[in-house]
This record gives structure tokens, C-alpha cells and sequence, in this order.
């Protein structure tokens, strides 16, 4: 067995609409590139990333789900065990925002009540097709209390900031319970990537 | 005489036979079929049941199922109100185009109305087609062999499928005015999508002949529709079609091909109906049937992924849904099927290749950790496809 070079194991569930770019988002941050060419995903991916957070290794074992309804019945399965939800739509798609709210069911029907939620607006690098403004986005982010980001898995857009904050959401609950007192937050690393030019435009 | 000349001489003999003997077509199959000639499409095709034993018979059912296959194009992809020279006399009510009917109409018996609902499954079928086998061009490649009465739109709209869901590329122009009534126009061109650009008039993409089979098969079957998969089953089939040697077959690969994806598709729809998932047939029962097939062969193994909490459908909902055409090369993928298909217990067969799969990596998933097995498990190493079928022969 292999020996434990973590001090936490964070397990993140990816879930959206076939085509908003789950797995994008995931391969831009475990492998730190992007390619358009994926296949569908059919069932369920995983992946794993060891992030390192005030001074804490946290390994995240992100699994990546089938958009598809049919897949419902496996992947809700998978619900249970997640600390963390990142539930994507696209926003070059309005259907896929739409469908938040539908997404936003079955987390409460399936997953834990205090899994950490957070709404990724996908393909933000895309403006001449953007059909879903972020204010859109914000507010039913704001309405449901619920982390919000516009990501591009293309451009490199805010995907290790949102995979970092939702970590650190879960660490927070995690460390509240080991000791009430939460030291002042260290800010964690985003990486250059993140401060590309594309990132005021869209995300700022 | 090599091993591989005397195999072909198999198949030779074989389809000379003016009826041929299936159990003997089933025992070279499982061999593997060799790349020559039209082996494996003719092969496929007879194992499929699209094609009978008689060869005297395969002129008149080609033909009529061609014949059939271009009727379907005729009224379920062309766009309502279009005629075709007065030869549609079919009594079919939902094509029926009235004087009331218009795009406008909402109707229920509109067919238009139809043909806008369309467009939900097929928005689905448009992003898994394009993103069909990513590691080799064919599918990107124009076919020879295009749909004639689609690709010569005359300038109509939605013929070419995927035209009905993706807007055609617009160019626009964002216009500034600054201070001074200085008017500055940005000309903008959007790209469509990369690598996908639509092919000129009187060309498509093998991708757009595999969208009109599933799009096909979904209006056909709709109690199932389109499910995403679906596509890699098609895959593989339409391949084998479409690059057959002979080219009178390869010039009717859509209609053949459509026929003997509806023939796999009726043994393996239950994998697809998500009502199913627990019947017989179903996926999880396929999925526990692997299950103790694991714990019979090996049982340290089953008890070490049990204890490591890694479930059979992290791995094998896929594995068995797509009849592993996403774990292997293409190649390899065919040599699978042939086994596959010859086999009399088809999907007895299927686990068992499943099962050889997990047994041959034993060591490393002992050794390995939860996610280093999921890993594995879900990204199969390079491996000899001959070991493991092989293998899975072996296993009784």
C-alpha cells in the first residue's frame, strides 16, 4: 500500500449538462490543458489533485459525471459521498442554465446537507456567443447561497481559483470542527495563469 | 502457406459457398477477421442478421433495405413540404403537410411543429458525433459517398442536420460611436467550431452521415430516443462500412450500416433505458454478473476492491455499456467485436473479456491504492488485444 503523502482527501463531484465542459474544466486542472476534442463521458471519470492549503496537503479526488438523464440513476449515486459540488453550465447555452435549478434539486434530494455547493458559468472566453449574462448567474448563485465563478477551461480561467476556494470551504468546515478558532486565512496561490488578460475581461 | 494467407483462404472458401455455413462463419469470426477485402463488413453484416445465409437472397434485401433506408431519409430528415417528384404515396399522417401548416404553426399536427421538437435530441447527437473517435480524422474526412438529396440543398436550410441546431456562421460588426459622431465599425467573423468547419455544397463528413443514422434511429424508436453512447456503438460499425474495399457496399455504408446498428441495438437496448437498469438485461444486472464472475475466478482480488470501497459501475458501467469500444484503440475495438459477435452467448462473452481484463492486471491491483486503481481501471494500459481475449476464451 502506498504510503499517505496527504493530510486530507477532499472528494468533489463535477456535475452539469451534457456539453457545458466538465471534463474541460477537470483536465485544465489536473493536467493544465485543454483540448475540444473530448469524448462524451459516459458514467462516471475520476481524477485526482493534491492541492496544498495553509500549509496542508489536501488531496482531491474529483470524480466527473455523464451529463445525459439517462445516467442519473448511476451518477446520483455518487452524490453522497461528495464534500464537494461544482455544478457547471455553459453560457454560451441557456437551456443549461435553466437547468441549474433542476441540477440544484438533485443535490438536496441525494448529496449531504452540508456538501459544499459552488455554480461555474463555463466558456466565459466565448463572448460573441454569450447568451447568459453574469449578473444572471449571480443572482440565482446569491439566491440559493451558493458560491458563484465564470470559468473558461479554454482561456484558463479561474478553474484553479474555483477548485482552491471550494477546498478551502470544505477545509474551513472541516477545521471549524477541530477547533472553533479559525486562523486568519492565508491567501492561497492562483497561479499566474489566472491573472491572464482574458481574466479581467471576463471575470474581474 | 502463412498463417495469415491460409486464414484469408478461410474466408475466401467461406463466402464462395453459395449458402454459408454460420457455425462455421462463427468459428474463422472468433479467430479474428482478417483486413482484407470486404471479410468483415460481409461478416458483420451476416452475424447482425442483416444478411441471411443464402447469398442468392443478398441482391433483393440489400437492395429493398436501401430502397427502405432512403425512404426514411425522404420523410424524417428532409424538412416538411418538401416533394419528391410525386413517388411519396405513403399514407403517413405526420408528414402530411396541409395548407394549414406552416413553421409558425403549433399545432400537434403540425409538422413543423414536429420538426422543431426535433431538434432537443438532436442538439445531443450533434455534440457527441462531433466529438466521435477525437484520436483518428476519418470521421472529420468527406465521405465519397454523400447523401445526394442533403447535400445539394439549393440553398434550403436543415437538410444538413446539424444546420437545424447550429447557427451558421454570421459575420457582424459591433459599431463604437465615439465622441465627435466618430463611427468605428469592428468587423467581427465568428469561426464555427474548429476543426468541424460544414463541408462545401455536394460534400459531408463521415460525422454527418453517422448523425443522420442516429437521428434516424431516434425518430424511429421513440420510446428510447437518442442516449449518449449510442454514438460509439455506431462508431465502430460505420468505420467497418464505410472503408469496405468494395466499393458498390461502401457506397450504401449509411443504409447498411443503419440496419445492422438497429440489429446490435434491439440485444443491447436494455443497457440504454435507464427504467431497465435493474431487469434482467439491464446494466446493473450485467454489472453484477461481472461481479461474481470476479468473485468466482478470483477472489482475493473481488475482496480487495471491496474493501477499498471501488465499485463495479466506476469501471464496468461503461466497459459493458459500450461494449468496451472506448477502452481500446479502434483496431483493437473490431477484434473485440468480431470475437464478440460470433460468440453465440454474445454478452457472456462481453463479461468475460471484462472479467480477463480485470484478472490480467492482478498484481498491480493488489499493489495499488484506491485511486491508482480506479485509474487503471478506467484508463486500461496499452496491452496485446490477443492476450486478453485469449484469456477470456480461458475462462469457463
Amino acid at each position: 500500500m502506498a504510503k499517505k503523502t496527504y493530510d486530507l482527501l477532499f472528494k468533489l463531484l463535477l456535475i452539469g449538462d451534457s456539453g457545458v465542459g466538465k471534463t474541460c474544466i477537470l483536465f485544465r486542472f489536473s493536467d493544465d490543458a485543454f483540448t475540444s476534442t473530448f469524448i462524451s463521458t459516459i458514467g462516471i471519470d475520476f481524477k485526482i489533485k493534491t492541492v496544498e492549503l495553509r500549509g496542508k496537503k489536501i488531496k482531491l479526488q474529483i470524480w466527473d459525471t455523464a451529463g445525459q438523464e439517462r445516467f442519473h440513476t448511476i451518477t446520483t449515486s455518487y452524490y453522497r459521498g461528495a464534500m464537494g459540488i461544482m455544478l457547471v453550465y455553459d453560457i454560451t447555452n441557456e437551456k443549461s442554465f435553466e437547468n441549474i435549478v433542476k441540477w440544484l434539486r438533485n443535490i438536496d434530494e441525494h448529496a449531504n446537507e452540508d456538501v459544499e455547493k459552488m455554480i461555474l458559468g463555463n466558456k466565459c472566453d466565448m463572448t460573441d456567443k454569450r447568451v447568459v449574462n453574469k449578473e444572471r448567474g449571480e443572482a440565482i448563485a446569491r439566491e440559493h447561497s451558493i458560491r458563484f465563478m465564470e470559468t473558461s477551461a479554454k482561456s484558463n480561467i479561474n478553474i484553479e481559483r474555483a477548485f482552491c476556494e471550494l477546498a478551502e470551504a470544505i477545509l474551513d468546515k472541516t477545521a471549524g470542527r477541530e477547533s472553533a478558532e479559525n486562523p486568519e486565512r492565508v491567501v492561497i496561490d492562483r497561479g499566474n495563469s489566472d491573472k491572464a488578460p482574458g481574466y479581467n475581461k471576463c471575470c474581474a | 502457406m502463412s498463417i495469415f494467407k491460409a486464414r484469408v483462404k478461410e474466408f475466401e472458401d467461406l463466402f464462395a459457398q453459395d449458402v454459408i455455413d454460420i457455425k462455421e462463419l462463427r468459428r474463422n469470426v472468433n479467430n479474428g477477421v482478417p483486413d482484407v477485402l470486404s471479410f468483415r463488413a460481409l461478416s458483420w453484416k451476416m452475424l447482425l442478421g442483416y444478411l441471411g445465409p443464402n447469398r442468392i437472397h443478398w441482391a433483393t434485401t440489400l437492395a429493398k433495405k436501401r430502397a427502405l433506408y432512403k425512404q426514411f431519409i425522404m420523410e424524417l430528415v428532409l424538412p416538411p413540404g418538401h416533394t419528391q417528384n410525386g413517388e411519396d404515396n405513403s399514407d403517413d399522417e405526420s408528414r402530411g403537410v396541409g395548407l394549414q401548416d406552416h413553421p409558425l404553426s403549433e399545432g400537434p399536427e403540425s409538422a413543423w411543429n414536429t420538426f422543431f421538437n426535433d431538434n432537443e435530441f438532436l442538439l445531443q447527437i450533434d455534440k457527441d458525433v462531433r466529438r466521435l473517435c477525437p484520436d483518428i480524422s476519418f470521421f472529420q474526412q468527406p465521405t465519397e459517398y454523400p447523401c445526394e438529396v442533403v447535400v445539394h440543398s439549393k440553398g434550403e436550410q436543415g437538410r444538413r442536420l446539424h444546420e437545424r441546431v447550429v447557427p451558421s456562421v454570421l459575420s457582424s460588426a459591433n459599431v463604437e460611436r465615439k465622441g465627435l459622431g466618430v463611427t468605428k465599425i469592428n468587423l467581427i467573423t465568428k469561426r464555427s467550431a474548429e476543426n468541424y468547419a460544414a463541408m462545401e455544397e455536394g460534400q459531408e463528413a463521415h460525422w454527418e452521415v453517422v448523425q443522420r443514422i442516429l437521428f434516424i434511429y431516434a425518430k424511429l424508436n421513440p420510446g428510447q430516443g437518442y442516449v449518449q453512447g449510442m454514438n460509439e456503438i455506431v462508431g465502430p460499425i460505420y468505420y467497418v462500412m464505410a472503408s469496405d474495399p468494395d466499393l458498390s457496399n461502401r457506397a450504401h455504408a449509411e443504409a447498411d450500416c443503419f440496419f445492422c446498428f438497429t440489429a446490435l441495438m434491439s440485444e443491447i437496448r436494455d443497457f440504454f433505458i435507464k427504467t431497465l437498469d435493474d431487469a434482467e438485461g439491464g446494466i446493473k444486472c450485467m454489472m453484477s454478473r461481472l461481479e461474481n464472475m470476479l468473485k468466482a475466478k478470483d477472489i482475493s482480488i473481488y475482496n480487495h476492491l471491496k474493501s477499498q470501497e471501488l465499485h463495479p459501475q466506476y469501471y464496468s458501467f461503461r466497459w459493458i455499456n459500450l461494449l468496451l469500444s472506448q477502452e481500446f484503440p479502434l483496431p483493437d475495438v473490431l477484434r473485440i467485436w468480431d470475437s464478440v459477435f460470433s460468440d453465440e452467448k454474445r454478452f457472456d462473452f462481453l463479461i468475460k473479456v471484462c472479467c480477463s481484463m480485470i484478472l490480467i492486471q492482478r498484481e498491480a491491483i493488489l499493489e495499488n491504492d484506491f485511486a491508482s486503481n480506479v485509474k487503471l481501471l478506467q484508463n486500461y494500459p496499452p496491452i496485446d488485444i490477443n492476450v486478453v481475449l485469449t484469456h477470456a476464451v480461458s475462462l469457463a
